[in-house]
């Protein structure tokens, strides 16, 4: 064999593995897959939060009290312990005190005073917060006595929105 | 030697040969073997890419952070009223982009919302052997369309008019749909057509698809009918099949009333086109087989029924944005509301006592002042209405004799009161009281305050209780 004759071989060898390379890369590339949705999380939530643009207040028509509430089920939440966790509840801006947390439930109260344009407080609602953490689902109710209060109170929640949170508290170490 | 460098000549022929065939398989396979995409392709957000950046931010809360990602392609708003309380209300909207740039600017949603349970309409069907018939839902007459192209495009222009649409653009809906004028809306078609995102591309997406189901070509003679082969009828989807579909798997869910996601295929109701960035134009291949899209359905179930128009998805119920079925509606327009902070000595902030107190051996008690969390968290808080309360003879652990210095200094109060049982002097301190626009001090009669030259800034009224 000629001197060329060697050259042409190393020089076809060498194509030849860098197209072995490639045509392994393509033969075994996996299939283009984009991905596959993640909703898992939105069948449960690790820590409570809620949100909606309104709240309309209901009025059972065989409650012979003058209770208004609204009420909706939600993921459940997981890891919820008020027996050995410390939370803060939120309802929009505002922290809630006093809130009363249960091994798996949390109650708190909250006056919303409404002053017309003349400073004047033209309603004072009451309206009491209940988070149920059930097993399969999270309960919120928050219920109000009254017509009156129901109304601006959904006014409030149709102006402000409803944001509520029940955030665990973890010492910093 | 001969036989050696003969050998090795052999060897590297061999080699060569082999090489030879290996590049011929990568040019072969390369460019004459095309790729199958098997792949699943999902429509799962349709969040602008302009906001991506934005989520990355660490200026913005988890919660506007989730707000902002919340978009999906589809939507549902169901009021069943299965408490009777209200009406039934069904409603889908639509997210998509208007261009291929899908940023935020381009953002629009098309709704659709039915008032009660739509049962679907006989307008899906086309039989493709005789006629189409479609049922008017409005007038008296049924109309019969023939199958050809005229007919065809008289069922490609059909708008269901048994619904309300609505259009959403930078947070306000409006139905824009006239029936003698015209429309400045979406008219939700058989020919419209989308942009929505699936892995930052733009694709097109039309419901245009149709199933055709054997009803048998069958011979009858005297009574006695048999099958004699195949005749086909044609069901062409529409909107309503779209919106009676997701009303179905709403409806059927396991997890019940609430509000949930689910993944739903498409593909069968539409075909998809991507977006060529090289050309400028959308590829005339439809790509729905090689890209099945499930795509996420983001509803809202509700035991209850409408009442109010805050209620739908689009802020507008029958076309009112000030649906209500409450008739005694009263004025609730207000300037201003605050929020009522009832604080005690028990009273908590995260587990810890919300007031700090300090033992003076000069009076003989202790001086309350609220800790600085709470201060600083008050000062967060905007309008906020505080009313602090202490007993002094509740029997408490503490004997408090007054305010500490800066006690609640720049916290707004409304109201103060101190009430006890037993003639007892409180105390308050410096600037214990500065800047808080107290509006009210009620204190029992045995109460005597002792009150610094520096303790307060402002008027308040004192009221004996």
């Amino acid at each position: 064999m000629k001197w060329y004759s060697y050259l042409i071989c190393c020089v076809l060898i060498i194509a030849g593995a860098l197209c072995g390379l490639q045509l392994y890369k393509e033969v075994k590339a996996e299939s283009y897959v984009n991905g596959s949705i993640d909703i898992s999380n939105k069948f449960s939530q690790e820590s409570f939060r809620y949100k909606s643009t309104s709240a309309v207040f209901y009025h059972d028509l065989y409650d012979d009290t003058d209770a208004y509430s609204f009420q909706t089920d939600l993921p459940k939440t997981e890891n919820f312990d008020g027996e050995k966790n410390t939370y803060k509840v939120m309802l929009n801006d505002y922290v809630l005190f006093n809130a009363e947390v249960n091994a798996g439930s949390v109650y708190a109260d909250v006056c919303i005073d409404f002053y017309d344009t003349q400073g004047q407080i033209v309603n004072s609602a009451n309206m009491s917060v209940s988070v149920k953490f059930l097993s399969n689902k999270t309960q919120l109710t928050l219920a109000t006595i009254g017509n009156e209060n129901a109304q601006f109170l959904e006014q409030y929640f149709g102006d402000n929105g409803l944001r509520l949170q029940i955030i665990e508290i973890k010492e910093e170490i | 030697m001969t036989v050696l460098k003969g050998i090795a000549n052999f060897c590297l022929i061999v080699i060569t040969a082999f090489a030879v065939l290996v590049s011929i398989a990568f040019v072969y396979y390369h460019f004459f073997v095309d790729d199958t995409t098997t792949g699943v392709n999902n429509i799962d957000n349709q969040v602008g890419l302009d906001i991506r950046e934005i989520l990355k931010s660490d200026e913005l809360t988890e919660e506007e952070k989730d707000e902002l990602k919340d978009r999906y392609f589809l939507e549902v708003n169901y009021f069943s009223n299965d408490k009777h309380n209200g009406i039934q209300l069904q409603e889908l909207k639509l997210n998509y982009f208007t261009s291929y740039r899908l940023t935020s600017a381009d953002y629009r949603s098309t709704g659709m919302q039915y008032i009660g349970g739509y049962k679907g309409l006989p307008l899906d069907t086309w039989d493709g052997n005789s006629e189409v018939k479609f049922l008017n839902p409005f007038g008296s007459n049924d109309r019969y369309y023939g199958t050809s192209d005229t007919s065809v495009k008289i069922a490609n222009d059909y708008v269901d008019k048994s619904f309300n649409y609505y259009d959403y653009t930078l947070d306000v809906n409006w139905n824009g749909v006239t029936d003698e004028n015209g429309s400045i809306a979406t008219e939700l078609t058989r020919k419209t057509e989308f942009v929505i995102k699936i892995d930052d591309r733009a694709f097109a997406i039309k419901l245009d698809k149709y199933v055709d189901k054997d009803v048998g070509d069958v011979r009858n003679v005297f009574g006695i009918g048999w099958k004699i082969g195949e005749k086909y009828n044609r069901y062409y989807y529409t909107y309503g099949s779209l919106f009676q579909s997701c009303m179905q798997a709403v409806k059927t869910n396991s997890a019940g009333y609430g509000d949930y996601y689910i993944t739903v295929d498409l593909s069968s109701l539409f075909s998809i086109k991507e977006y060529d960035k090289e050309t400028g134009k959308y590829k005339t291949d439809n790509v729905t087989d090689i890209i099945k899209t499930y795509s996420v359905l983001k509803f809202h179930y509700d035991e209850n029924g409408a009442r109010s128009s805050s209620q739908s998805m689009f802020g507008i119920i029958d076309n009112n944005s000030k649906y209500d079925l409450v008739e005694d509606k009263i004025d609730t327009s207000y300037w201003q509301e605050r929020i009522t902070y009832n604080l005690d000595c028990n009273s908590k902030l995260n587990g810890k006592d919300l007031f700090i107190y300090r033992y003076s051996d000069v009076y003989g008690g202790y001086f309350v002042s609220l800790s600085m969390d709470a201060k600083k968290l008050f000062a967060e808080m905007p309008r906020t209405k505080v009313k602090v309360e202490f007993t002094l003879d509740a029997g408490g652990e503490r004997n408090i004799v007054g305010l500490d210095y800066n006690a609640l200094e720049n916290v707004e109060l409304d109201t103060l009161t101190v009430k006890s049982k037993y003639e007892i002097t409180f105390y308050l301190l410096d600037d214990s009281l500065t800047d808080t626009n107290l509006q009210t001090l009620k204190r029992s009669d045995c109460v005597m305050l002792d009150v610094m030259e520096n303790a307060i800034n402002g008027e308040y009224s004192e009221v004996v209780i």
